[in-house]
């Protein structure tokens, strides 16, 4: 029996655990194993998972990290490529025939159209060494511009602010243990209880001092930590969180609650500011975003008084995708910043903003060149300088790096439309059920050329392609991510692979030789670090005085950790930014004036309720993974839609019932759940599903201007109780109705 | 090398004139366009709307500033007013003696305070004092420093605010209104009534149906206000007799003048195209309601004509179809005709159709009446949609009826329902190891019910540790400890026949055993 120390292959939380190989034949309950449980797990599954006591999780696990072997044994585990066939099913196929069919259409289509005819679109889940050599790969063999991933659905709201406010983007830029000093957290569009359950150990002491502040439009599992003063839930209208962050920063400045010193001597901008939130009186703000005036003012005062300023023991703003994932979400982040920075929190021991990184990978992701406009490092693809030091490492010529492409919906739009994309690669993602408007989606894959899709288990994206590569997960590989943190952690191999899956790095070096390419792509993920590494030196994310070696000694290293000189000590890494200043040219934080223009798709006459998505803790993001899970499959089967008490009753609709949930861009129809959690003017759907409850088929895709965010969270709709299913043997065909 | 942007003199420099100027650089990323502002104050923009907070001490000054700041593509004119205009030559003449020409002209000139015709008024004593400006409510401020009785003429929403905000600074404060009761314009005699009832517990005596005869001065200097025989002795007297659009120069200019300048749905003037008006000083055909909301709507508007019409050629062209679509009053009244009073210890919002004279349209009102409680709210309905409300005391429903009133979302079937909010904590009593269902989830991070906490118990777990082991409760947050162990301590007391005979000497068994507070009587529901 072995034991394997390496972390979830889920969230951004990257819960630390031990997976045991059992020992065949054994009976495996430790302890009495109850009737409803799921334990022990099933035969097949090949690993044992155990919580390991790390800072984050603290040996903590929810029931999607403790099931997570099972996706190891998803029966319908893809172990060989697929082609798809003349018949136009997929069929089976050696890796040689896979790999020449798309060597051969890469070439085709790019000697006919130029580089840019071909695209790739990665994944916040690839570890930092896959999203690496994919964005190589991409600017290197393909040479085209277009590359993007999934984590535009993610973070880039709150890294584009971050960026202009700070110089600099780490979803935390401070250990999460940190919260446990705090008297107060403001928490926007987070549900942390479901999304990252062993984080909320970290709430414990605020909650104790009564400053948990929820900004959630229902009443969620988070938002119900607030309960028996514990803190303050702040329910908004849909859409208005800018709003309601507006109001907190005009009450902090007109009681004159602002560290002034602070703002005086760290920031700039303020008057800026100052002259726009003077238009959000507690009143006005409360006519806009319902929530009630007196409540605004108690929620700014409490996190005053816990800012270090005024003698608090320290507060600290979070926001997630609930407020992020909007047309004005960078806005809406930059409101939550300017706050943070009105009560003088970052860059203060036990204080700061934050924003919680969703994916897996989603910090490291976005830092290793997958991104539209970046290069290795955080560097920026039109920053002459970066592409010198990122040539130099890959051994091209700086002139022959593609410049900036677009951000992943405006990249999707274009697929296959005259003079866009013909062929596309996808890792890691699963865009049929995870982009916004989805079934426009699907009609831009369907009239491409050719679709790769990289993937586990035939996911629906997958089952959409023309080639289909069956390739490494999680316990099967060796690797780094970066947490929510900036901490950069090992993910280890703790099983052999499937006869016949390759890992994404031997597929991109297999490519890039059988597309003619002289440049190097290694494949040992430790080789793949060093590089990357190199490549980020100097940069803002600068891992260059990392390795898996040094990382397999010390767990608690955060960039930026550069190298150090021959001779010297190691860097020891930065657990916590800003103490001594802002990476920006003087060194102060940017206050950026912002104001509310609402959802673009605003609820009226023939659509007057707000739609709102989100998770279940049961389910992971486009539920590839999750859904063949049997204990979460079990758990929560099916997409629902919640709907107030109130709502349903004026609808007709009981709890079971069958609704459908009509937008702009079409319908969906799943069955109601009636609870009080929700504002009796919006209902919710999670957004883990296809077919016809998969409720990204009817988001809107409007984008942020800014970040490039799509409109996840709120978009109008109408909701009526649906007729009974007609006859149905298979998912319906999508419905089109389009604005 | 001429200039052929195209020349836009604003008028005002306000609330409303400011954001317009902000509003259309926004729409102009191009430059075509050349602003110049002249502001009749010699301020930066400031917001109006908080000087009944500076007067209540509730706000720093600072709060008030608008505006952007210096814009390159503006140039203001601070301390500098509009003197007449020549429309024939598209002139504007400054108080500087300076002439202005312009392609598109925007009054935004706002309204000033009614000033009472009494005796005793001519001129101002010192101690009395309007509020419409800074200056105004900074004077008001430092006469409170000396004055110990305050008396303030008007019984509106900004009579009510001063009133409530001296009385905050802990000034003696009497309110005289002429009519029979307070806000009379938003609402009707009853709930007036609970509003002046309202007024009385904070400690301010309110007189209604009484005129205001005369002020009583000496030697320069306020010391009481007249009612007929009575007077209400007074260092300090706040006049908030409503406002009076400012429209001189409209009207020596030739314009529609009514109540205020005359302009039509595009904001213009009938008499003249090239010359629009905004905010306090316009009177649209939907009526001027006196709200800050309709001007920046109005500015917004203007804003959004304007640009598509410049950037398609010139202030009189023509632009595509859609290309102001913006410009369309919003699909929902978005607030532009909700008043919430900002004053300190009390609560009152009324939207819509409110006041007097809604009971003859015919319409359904609900009222849930509690004058007692000090509450009164009233919703007017029609076709399942909110299109009224009036509410005094109504704390957070005051929000959730807005949100409803302002986004024309569906009622409930018995709109009454939103009259109530549940109580906090009525909904989720504490877990009852007794009491709870046994399909109750107690671990929510590992889907743990209490059946099976219930099940791994009879299994022979008598730990929260093995509970742990065997169900996985606790391994995720850890928030559902206490309750295990709550559960625990139940069957521990109550089924104690299934527990195991050994329980090792000093285990954490204790904790299960020792701390079963209350002995549930009931059985084991399973």
């Amino acid at each position: 029996m072995t034991t394997t120390a390496t972390h979830c292959p889920y969230c951004a939380l990257q819960c630390a655990m031990s997976l045991r190989t059992p020992v065949v034949g054994a009976a495996v309950p430790a302890a009495p194993a109850p009737g409803g449980s799921a334990l022990p797990p099933a035969p097949d599954v090949p690993l044992d998972v155990a919580g390991r006591a790390f800072p984050t999780n603290r040996g903590g696990l929810c029931q999607k990290g403790w099931t997570s072997a099972s996706v190891l044994a998803a029966p319908d585990r893809l172990t060989t490529p697929l082609l798809r066939g003349a018949d136009g099913e997929l069929h089976p196929a050696t890796w040689d025939e896979a790999l020449d069919r798309v060597a051969t259409r890469v070439r085709a289509t790019q000697a006919a159209a130029g580089p840019g005819a071909v695209a790739v679109f990665g994944g916040g889940g690839l570890t930092n060494e896959k999203a690496y050599a994919l964005g190589k790969f991409a600017r290197t063999v393909l040479r085209t511009p277009f590359i993007d991933y999934n984590g535009r659905f993610c973070m880039s709201s709150a890294a584009a602010a971050s960026n202009r406010a700070f110089g600099v983007d780490r979803g935390l830029p401070f250990p999460l243990e940190d919260l446990g000093g705090a008297q107060a957290v403001l928490l926007l569009g987070s549900n942390l209880s479901e999304t990252m359950p062993p984080a909320v150990q970290h709430l414990a002491g605020v909650r104790e001092a009564g400053g948990l502040v929820v900004v959630d439009p229902r009443r969620s599992a988070t938002a119900a930590l607030t309960a028996d003063g514990q803190g303050l839930h702040l329910a908004p209208v849909p859409g208005t969180d800018l709003v309601v962050l507006l109001a907190l920063l005009h009450v902090v400045l007109a009681e004159g609650l602002a560290d002034a010193e602070y703002l005086a001597a760290r920031t700039t901008g303020l008057d800026d500011v100052r002259r726009r939130v003077s238009t959000w009186w507690p009143e006005r703000a409360e006519a806009v975003c319902g929530v009630p005036a007196t409540s605004l003012r108690q929620a700014a005062r409490l996190l005053a008084h816990a800012s270090p300023a005024r003698g608090g023991s320290g507060a600290y703003v979070l926001t997630g995708r609930g407020v992020e994932q909007s047309s004005q979400g960078t806005a809406t982040v930059s409101a939550a910043i300017n706050l943070a920075l009105a009560l003088g929190l970052p860059g203060r021991p036990g204080s700061g903003y934050g924003a919680v990184t969703g994916q897996g990978n989603g910090q490291g992701g976005r830092e290793h060149g997958q991104k539209s406009d970046q290069l290795p490092g955080y560097r920026r693809i039109d920053d002459p300088a970066a592409r010198a030091h990122v040539a130099a490492v890959w051994g091209v010529d700086p002139a022959s790096l593609p410049g900036p492409g677009v951000p992943a919906v405006e990249l999707l739009h274009r697929l296959g439309t005259p003079g866009g994309p013909r062929v596309l690669f996808v890792h890691g993602s699963n865009l049929l059920v995870s982009a916004p408007d989805a079934d426009r989606v699907r009609e831009r894959l369907e009239s491409l050329d050719l679709l790769v899709v990289c993937d586990v288990v035939p996911s629906e994206t997958a089952r959409l392609a023309d080639v289909v590569l069956p390739v490494t997960q999680w316990a099967e590989e060796e690797g780094t991510m970066t947490s929510l943190e900036g901490r950069v952690i090992r993910r280890r191999r703790a099983i052999d692979p499937p006869p016949g899956v390759r890992s994404e790095l031997e597929v991109l070096a297999d490519l890039a030789t059988r597309l003619g390419s002289t440049v190097r792509f290694d494949v040992d993920p430790a080789a793949v670090f060093d590089e990357l590494a190199r490549a980020s030196a100097g940069g803002v994310a600068d891992y260059s005085g990392l390795s898996h070696a040094r990382l397999d000694a010390e767990p608690d290293l955060f960039w930026p950790c550069p190298a150090t000189p021959d001779g010297a000590p190691p860097h020891p890494g930065t657990p916590r930014l800003f103490a001594d200043g802002f990476p920006t040219p003087d060194g102060r934080a940017r206050m950026f004036a912002v104001d509310h223009l609402g959802p673009r798709d605003d609820v009226r006459a023939d659509a007057p309720l707000y739609l709102v998505t989100g998770r279940v803790l049961q389910h992971y993001q486009s539920g590839a993974q999750t859904r063949r899970v049997p204990e979460l499959a079990a758990a929560v089967p099916e997409p629902f839609v919640e709907l107030h008490p109130l709502l349903a009753d004026r609808l007709g609709v009981e709890d079971g019932d069958a609704v459908q949930v009509t937008s702009a861009r079409g319908s969906v129809r799943a069955p109601a759940r009636l609870t009080a959690a929700v504002r009796p003017d919006t209902v919710f759907m999670a957004f883990h599903w296809a077919g016809e409850g998969g409720v990204n088929r009817i988001t809107n895709d409007a984008t942020d201007p800014v970040s490039g965010m799509p409109e996840f969270k709120v978009c109008a709709v109408d909701v009526r109780r649906a007729e009974p299913a007609a006859d149905r043997s298979g998912p319906p065909e999508p419905v089109e109705v389009r604005a | 090398m001429k200039d052929d942007r195209t020349r836009v003199v604003v008028v005002g420099y306000g609330m409303v004139g400011s954001r317009f100027v902000e509003d259309l650089l926004d729409r102009d990323p191009q430059g075509r366009v050349a602003v110049t502002v002249l502001g009749a104050e010699a301020y930066q923009p400031y917001n109006r709307v908080l000087l009944s907070e500076l007067v209540a001490g509730a706000v720093d000054v600072a709060t008030l500033a608008l505006g952007s700041g210096d814009h390159p593509r503006a140039v203001v004119h601070p301390g500098t007013s509009a003197v007449a205009v020549d429309r024939a030559g598209r002139l504007v003449l400054a108080s500087d003696g300076r002439w202005h020409p312009y392609d598109v002209l925007v009054l935004a000139t706002g309204s000033s305070a009614r000033i009472l015709p009494l005796p005793g008024m001519d001129p101002m004593p010192a101690g009395v004092h309007p509020l419409r400006t800074l200056d105004d409510a900074r004077e008001i401020v430092a006469a409170t420093m000396n004055a110990h009785r305050a008396v303030v003429v008007g019984g509106g929403v900004l009579g009510l605010e001063v009133a409530t905000g001296l009385r905050k600074r802990g000034l003696c404060v009497s309110l005289v209104h002429g009519a029979p009761h307070l806000m009379e314009r938003q609402l009707d005699a009853e709930a007036a009534g609970v509003v002046a009832d309202g007024l009385e517990r904070l400690g301010i005596a309110v007189r209604t149906g009484t005129f205001t005869t005369h002020v009583e001065v000496d030697d320069g200097r306020v010391t009481g206000v007249g009612l007929g025989d009575e007077v209400l002795p007074a260092e300090l007297v706040v006049v908030c007799a409503g406002t009076v659009a400012e429209v001189r120069l409209a009207r020596e200019s030739g314009l529609d003048v009514e109540r205020g300048v005359v302009v039509g749905e595009d904001l213009a003037t009938p008499a003249d195209p090239r010359v629009f008006a905004i905010g306090d000083c316009a009177q649209p055909p939907e009526g001027g309601t006196g709200l800050i909301a309709q001007g920046w709507d109005q500015a917004r508007r203007l804003a959004v004509l304007l640009a598509a019409r410049i950037a398609a050629g010139g202030p009189d062209a023509v632009p595509a179809p859609d290309a102001d679509a913006d410009a369309s009053p919003p699909p929902h009244a978005a607030g532009t005709d909700l008043v919430r009073l900002k004053a300190h210890g009390l609560d009152v919002v009324a939207m819509g159709v409110c006041g007097p004279g809604r009971r003859a349209r015919g319409l359904r009102v609900v009222r849930l009446t509690d004058p007692d409680g000090g509450r009164h709210l009233e919703m007017v309905v029609a076709d399942g949609r909110l299109v009224g409300a009036t509410l005094v005391g109504a704390g957070p429903v005051g929000a959730d009826l807005t949100a409803a009133y302002t986004r024309a979302t569906p009622l409930p079937a018995d709109p009454a329902t939103l009259l109530m909010r549940p109580v906090a904590g009525l909904a989720t009593p504490a877990p009852s190891p007794t009491l709870m269902p046994d399909r109750t989830t107690v671990c929510r991070c590992n889907g743990v019910t209490k059946k099976d906490v219930v099940t791994c118990w009879r299994g022979g777990a008598d730990t929260v540790a093995e509970v742990a082991r065997g169900t996985r409760a606790t391994t995720g947050c850890g928030g559902c400890t206490d309750v295990v162990s709550g559960i625990l301590a139940w069957l521990a007391t109550t089924d104690p026949d299934r527990r195991r005979a050994s329980v090792p000497p000093g285990a954490p068994a204790d904790e299960t055993a020792a701390g079963a507070a209350p002995v549930p009587e009931a059985v084991p529901a399973t």
